[in-house]
């Protein structure tokens, strides 16, 4: 990766290597987000994604290499600190608090007093669900609703960028267009780093691609040159995947 | 069986229990002995709820053991004594932990300055370490030469020998002002030295943001102002403080005992226990060890004896009152309950009881920082990721539990005899109390409280009338802990885990 960082760039996670315990997770992790805009991180199932969004908001801090947010340094800072710095950050299994409500939830996500109330219209709208559930407490809600309100949560607070982990993990499909409808929608004021099991949805949102495997980032681009390459997405991504264009190639032999 | 089913027969079966041994022991005692012993566990409650309350709170949050939250207890008590009996001790050290205080608060000022500082990454190391040692010497040598025994004498001789007629006679001078200023000078630079270690100059992962500086100017500008008032009336104050109303002393040895036990417990977490909570039982060890360290010190200070503390006039004059009206006239030490002579400062120790569980109550579900708390047990990490401090509120809740057995040191005080090993059975049974209610609930400390009150009262009450061992009452709190895990491993009130 290049050493200068464009100015597009909101964030630049630049050759990070991250510990758990005693465990190399992280070996060379490069991302590039362009502002507004999204991006996807791609790989296998433990490739180390997840701790990718975890180093760039300081849960689990990298040891070598350079975050670098809206030309500010993150690596060393404390994840409170980041996070106040404008990233929302939506884990991936629903984490949201069990024992407080829905309305709970959503207050313990303000930054500044009265967060809540300025937004929320906009988060009703983008989960009408949320409105009617408001007083339940979070462990009455199912899975979807669950990650909806995770989602929802990274939104109270003026956020420059969004990481999401893993929206569309067990939902049901009418649920997954639900949540892609939404954060198409937040996309539009809000630039995305998302992490996608899901290719079809994957493909479909973003404009960048990371790929990573095995601790490293193997190949980043446009991911309408990502779908083109069907041996690619095959090689790294595992050969089940279908890429929209092989979709597209079946429903003409059924027809 | 439908689970809402099984709650509610499980509800009807307790119930029934309880009425019938209510009714049984009513019978078997009458009324007199009965309301006696139930105000008797009442009292015991509300102290084993200020121990528990705090245990529960902080093992709730941090996943933390504090082993010495009995020796909590009993420094609340010794520090809330030393001040309704003879100040002398309290108004001689305030100097000094004022002085230092002023000069760690300098830290938020200077620190986005030293963490910009350009130096090596070798001098980012040894520097600290360098200023640290810097501070240690100048603290050593704020007390080289200061009799901090005969200050704190000159209190316990008061304790021991004089009434309530005269304490004034035993105020003792003090070492005058021309040598003494030199102490709190000393520790204000000690204080400044841990600011600059402790903000690690160099390290640029810091964040420090430069902020205008009015705010962060008035904490140690008034801590100095204190300082300085604090050094001028040493003597004076102790007089002054020994001339006011008793009660209004008493509030304020409330107040200062529970500001201490914050201070101290926000101290605590942040130089010690911090640290450690990658390894859980080195705190165990840690605070079991701190326990140890804080008897042997308040032994070394005022031997290790056993006081008296005089209760305010509220509940001492000779007499009983009719109603509560009476006793808030006339300070009657015992009050008529229903037949009962009930000591009114139980009544205190009660009501203090309650009233805190309110303010329990009342900030775990209806403040911010409740909320917080509330999320943090589940996932504090994820509460961090949200941009809140969550080692702050880690802090803050620590001091707020430690504050808590102060309290209830405190409140004990005049009713127990105050020694070093008040604190011990008051820790035992808060952590029954806390395995009873279940780890982490609130609610369950105070119910698990009332519920070991009432066995230790009761038990004394049949001990004494069947004439068994006094020890089957404190076993039978034990043998309630045991049935309550055999039943219910979580507690009471506990989370499945």
């Amino acid at each position: 990766m290049n050493a200068q960082i464009p100015a597009n760039d909101l964030l630049v996670v630049d050759q990070i290597q991250t510990y758990i315990g005693q465990f190399h997770i992280l070996e060379d992790v490069s991302v590039r987000v362009p502002r507004g805009s999204i991006t996807v991180m791609l790989g296998r199932n433990g490739a180390g994604k997840t701790t990718t969004l975890k180093s760039i908001i300081g849960l689990t801090p990298p040891r070598e290499g350079k975050v670098i947010f809206d030309g500010m340094e993150l690596q060393g800072k404390q994840a409170f600190n980041i996070a106040n710095l404008g990233i929302g950050y939506v884990p991936e299994n629903r984490a949201i608090f069990r024992a407080l409500s829905v309305q709970e939830n959503l207050k313990l996500a303000e930054r500044k007093k009265g967060d809540f109330e300025r937004k929320s219209d906009f988060i009703f709208e983008l989960f009408p669900d949320l409105k009617r559930l408001y007083k339940l407490p979070g462990n009455h809600l199912s899975g979807g609703q669950q990650q909806m309100l995770a989602v929802a949560r990274a939104l109270v607070p003026e956020n420059k960028l969004l990481l999401i982990d893993e929206p569309s993990e067990g939902l049901a499909p009418i649920l997954i267009q639900q949540m892609m409808e939404a954060i198409r929608k937040l996309s539009e004021t809000t630039t995305i780093l998302l992490v996608e099991q899901n290719f079809i949805m994957a493909s479909q949102l973003a404009e960048r691609y990371t790929i990573i495997d095995d601790g490293k980032t193997v190949q980043e681009g446009l991911m309408k040159d990502l779908v083109e390459d069907t041996d690619l997405i095959h090689h790294y991504l595992g050969a089940s995947i279908k890429t929209p264009k092989e979709l597209e190639l079946e429903h003409e032999s059924e027809n | 069986m439908n689970p809402k089913i099984k709650k509610i027969l499980i509800g009807i079966l307790t119930a029934a229990i309880l009425t019938a041994a209510v009714v049984g022991i009513y019978g078997y005692a009458g009324q007199r002995a009965f309301i006696s012993t139930l105000f008797s566990g009442l009292t015991l409650g509300s102290l084993f709820f200020m121990v528990a309350a705090g245990l529960t709170l902080i093992f709730g949050l941090m996943d933390v053991l504090n082993f010495a939250h009995g020796s909590m207890f009993m420094l609340g008590a010794y520090i809330g004594w030393q001040f309704y009996t003879n100040p002398t001790f309290i108004f001689g050290m305030a100097p000094f932990f004022l002085a230092f205080a002023a000069g760690v608060m300098v830290t938020p000022i200077i620190k986005p300055y030293l963490v910009a500082w350009n130096i090596s990454e070798k001098w980012q190391k040894a520097l600290p370490n360098i200023i640290y040692a810097l501070a240690l010497v100048a603290l050593v040598f704020a007390f080289v030469g200061f009799d901090i025994l005969s200050v704190a004498d000159t209190a316990m001789v008061a304790a021991t020998t004089t009434t309530i007629g005269n304490p004034l006679a035993e105020i003792s001078a003090q070492e005058p002002l021309s040598t003494f200023w030199l102490r709190p000078v000393l520790m204000f630079m000690s204080g400044l030295l841990i600011a600059v270690a402790s903000s690690r100059p160099g390290d640029k992962t810091q964040f420090a943001p430069k902020e205008p500086h009015a705010k962060k100017l008035l904490m140690p500008a008034a801590l100095l102002a204190l300082t300085l008032v604090s050094t001028l009336v040493r003597e004076s104050a102790s007089v002054a403080t020994l001339l006011m109303n008793g009660n209004l002393r008493f509030a304020l040895s409330i107040l200062l005992s529970v500001a201490f036990g914050f201070v101290f417990g926000a101290v605590l977490e942040m130089t010690l226990i911090r640290p450690l909570y990658v390894r859980p039982t080195f705190i165990i060890l840690m605070t079991l060890g701190l326990s140890y360290v804080i008897r042997e010190l308040v032994q070394y200070l005022w031997d290790p004896l056993t006081y008296q503390m005089s209760r305010p006039p509220l509940f001492a004059q000779p007499g009983k009152a009719a109603n509560i009206m009476e006793w808030l006239q006339k300070g009657s030490a015992t009050i008529d309950m229903y037949g009962a002579t009930v000591p009114t400062y139980r009544l205190f120790i009660i009501a203090l009881g309650i009233v805190m569980f309110i303010v329990i109550v009342f900030i775990m579900t209806k403040t911010r920082l409740g909320m917080i708390i509330r999320a943090g047990v589940q996932d504090p990490q994820m509460v961090e990721a949200m941009g809140i401090n969550v080692k702050a509120v880690f802090t803050l809740v620590f001091a707020m539990g430690v504050a808590l057995a102060a309290l209830g040191g405190i409140g004990a005080a005049p009713f127990l005899p105050v020694q070093p090993l008040m604190g011990d059975t008051y820790q035992t049974q808060g952590l029954i109390t806390v395995v009873i209610g279940g780890m982490g609930s609130y609610i369950g400390a105070f119910v698990g409280a009332m519920i070991l009150g009432m066995a230790r009262a009761f038990g004394d009450y049949f001990a004494l009338k069947l004439s068994l061992s006094p020890a089957i009452a404190e076993a039978s709190t034990v043998i309630i802990m045991v049935i309550v895990l055999l039943t219910r491993p979580q507690g009471l009130f506990g989370k499945k885990e």
